[in-house]
């Protein structure tokens, strides 16, 4: 099970860069799926004023497909933005059971909450290129807000 | 990086940047700009954005950028990219995630002085009966199977349903229902998204707003339209909603299998297309009209909340309390239209993204009351400033694809916005300056700072110097309401 880290301590999750229209972030991970969950925060960082603090009342199983690792990550934040719009849940806990460059299985844990700020209309697949450094992956990605 | 000796002047307003530039473009891109908006232009990797979409296969003539550019995804905002039938493409990232984002005027004979009293009452009763429908549906309950009749219909479902007359259709660009909608060619989640939103307003960038026509910089074709100096008129501002969201999120994951299978190569993922003959490109055109047509019966249901604001705030107290439609547009869009590409008229698919359609006097698409004065086209200004109403003209038919700019345009990200501007103080100097503010987000608000956006008034300027839309009248903002 990985949660979303409640506090800044340890490595560098995400960070906000600039960009004129929408908002995007830097993602850090030191593999796929440490990616994956810390992209799910920073996504959940733009929908939320503050942390939730949830305890996990709701659980999901999801498996999704794509053609490559990049098409997986934005079929996964899409998957977390679409239960967020539509039934006001935000997911922070994450037992992956399978991450590979094309499929992803995992249980979600979140809660229903009222405190949405703004949802994300999209997630983009503008100048998005997982890569690797020294210190594991990294990927920029642009949301539609 | 284009860096100014790039590119070349091809008159006062509009700078080209030639195909030499780079190896794959297949054509030259333009954007229009006076030396102030250039600035900001050169500021942001918009530039490089339009430089990208001549690289689409199909593209004809030049790919266009409006003043109010900016960087965006894929293709800039404020893009206009022609391609041409049958085999040239269509990219969703050139209609945008917003499918049919567009604005809807409305008008009355009340006037500013008239309805001052009781302004706070309308903003109020706006701000009540216009839900935003963030993280709860609006008001509109549809029956089962009752989407597909929003989808095929367009505002037209929405006026047999009671919401407005058939007045509003004529109205309304492409009278409020785009043929050859397809329904079944949007996701059930599309539709799981869009099922609760139909007469809601969103947030973000969206708004209802009521202004005062300020002036008319032409008289006669601001009295045809039907304005008058200090009149009141009301400004919607939104689009399909998570339907058309999610529409466009479907096919630009999509289109990532079809530029392989189309051999097509492309700089930014983003720009994924397919070619207009393909299934891929025919039931994704079919899908965007679907969300389109969401988007125009949106804004019909809109535009009876406010009448229904109106009448329940001002009946009894004002002359005057009905309001009439002056047109509604689309500025995000992909329409098959008939334009001259090297002599001869073709039928070519026009991106606009960010991007106004403004077809010029004789056009036969135009409604009967305006064929003969041009497209109206409805110009919103950033929150607390100017807006406008400008006409088509024969310029941008021959010049931009029968197109002009859509708004103000952002210069500063929403990031840097939040951290500049407090909402609450925001709200206090807009409502020092004499505007009604009724917002949900104090967050959303800063984001929409209005120093955040280009000045709307040079970006007007530049089209109407450039002959590609002609100014008609300036509205000022009285009230604002936002999810």
């Amino acid at each position: 099970m990985i949660s979303t880290p409640s506090d800044d301590s340890g490595p560098r999750r995400f960070e906000e860069v600039e960009h004129t229209a929408d908002r995007a972030l830097h993602i850090h991970g030191r593999d796929l799926p440490e990616l994956f969950v810390n992209a799910a925060a920073g996504m959940n960082s733009l929908m939320l004023s503050s942390d939730c603090g949830g305890v996990g009342t709701v659980e999901k199983t999801i498996e999704l497909e794509a053609m490559d690792a990049e098409s997986l990550l934005v079929a996964w934040l899409s998957e977390l933005a679409f239960w967020a719009e539509t039934a006001s849940l935000i997911f922070s806990r994450f037992d992956i059971m399978e991450l590979s460059p094309t499929r992803l299985r995992t249980v979600i844990r979140g809660d229903q909450l009222t405190t949405i700020e703004k949802h994300v209309k999209a997630v983009t697949f503008h100048n998005l290129a997982i890569r690797r450094t020294p210190e594991g992956l990294s990927v920029t990605v642009v949301f539609d807000v | 990086m284009v860096h100014i000796h790039d590119l070349c002047r091809i008159d006062a307003y509009l700078y080209e940047i030639p195909t030499s530039w780079r190896a794959d473009m297949r054509v030259p891109a333009r954007f229009y700009a006076d030396e102030a908006l250039l600035a900001g232009i050169r500021g942001d990797r918009s530039l490089e954005q339009l430089i990208n979409t001549a690289t689409l296969p199909g593209v004809v003539n030049h790919v266009l950028a409006m003043p109010d550019m900016h960087q965006g995804y894929g293709f800039p905002i404020g893009g206009v990219v022609a391609t041409a039938l049958p085999d040239g493409v269509i990219s969703p990232g050139g209609v945008g995630y917003d499918i049919n984002c567009g604005v809807r005027l409305l008008a009355g004979q009340l006037t500013a002085e008239e309805i001052h009293p009781y302004l706070d009452d309308v903003a109020s009763a706006l701000y009540a009966n216009c839900p935003s429908g963030v993280g709860k549906g609006g008001p509109v309950k549809l029956k089962p199977g009752e989407l597909d009749d929003v989808m095929q219909r367009g505002a037209r479902w929405a006026v047999k349903r009671g919401f407005g007359t058939e007045e509003d259709l004529e109205r309304t660009e492409e009278n409020g229902c785009l043929p050859g909608a397809d329904a079944a060619k949007v996701s059930p989640r599309a539709r799981d998204r869009g099922r609760d939103q139909v007469g809601t307003l969103g947030a973000g960038n969206h708004f209802i707003e009521v202004d005062v026509v300020e002036r008319l910089v032409d008289e006669p074709v601001g009295r045809r339209i039907g304005l008058f100096a200090g009149q009141i008129v009301v400004q919607i501002h939104c689009g399909s909603r998570g339907l058309g969201h999610q529409v466009c999120t479907d096919y630009v994951n999509l289109f990532q299998r079809a530029i392989r299978k189309y051999a097509i190569e492309l700089p930014d993922r983003e720009l994924v297309c397919a070619p207009l003959s393909s299934p891929e490109g025919r039931d994704y055109l079919a899908a965007m009209k679907a969300a389109a047509n969401y988007a125009f019966a949106n804004r019909q249901v809109l535009a009876a909340h406010i009448r229904r604001s109106f009448e329940h705030s001002l009946a009894g107290k004002v002359k005057h309390h009905h309001l009439f439609q002056i047109y509604d547009i689309a500025h995000n869009m992909a329409k098959v239209e008939s334009h001259f590409v090297g002599g001869r008229s073709i039928e070519v698919c026009v991106h606009r993204k960010g991007a106004t359609r403004a077809f010029g006097p004789g056009s036969e698409v135009l409604p009967p009351i305006y064929r003969d004065i041009g497209q109206p086209v409805l110009v919103p200004g950033s929150m607390g400033t100017s807006s406008w109403v400008l006409v088509g003209t024969e310029t941008s038919m021959a010049r931009t694809f029968g197109s002009t700019c859509h708004g103000a345009g952002r210069t500063m990200s929403r990031h840097q916005a939040k951290r500049s501007v407090q909402g609450p103080a925001l709200r206090r100097e807009l409502e020092a300056g004499g505007i009604r503010v009724r917002a949900g987000s104090m967050a959303g608000l800063a984001e929409e700072a209005p120093a955040a956006y280009k000045d709307v008034d040079r970006v007007v300027e530049v089209v109407h110097a450039a002959g590609i839309a002609r100014k008609v009248a300036q509205l000022r903002p009285l009230a604002v309401i936002k999810g």
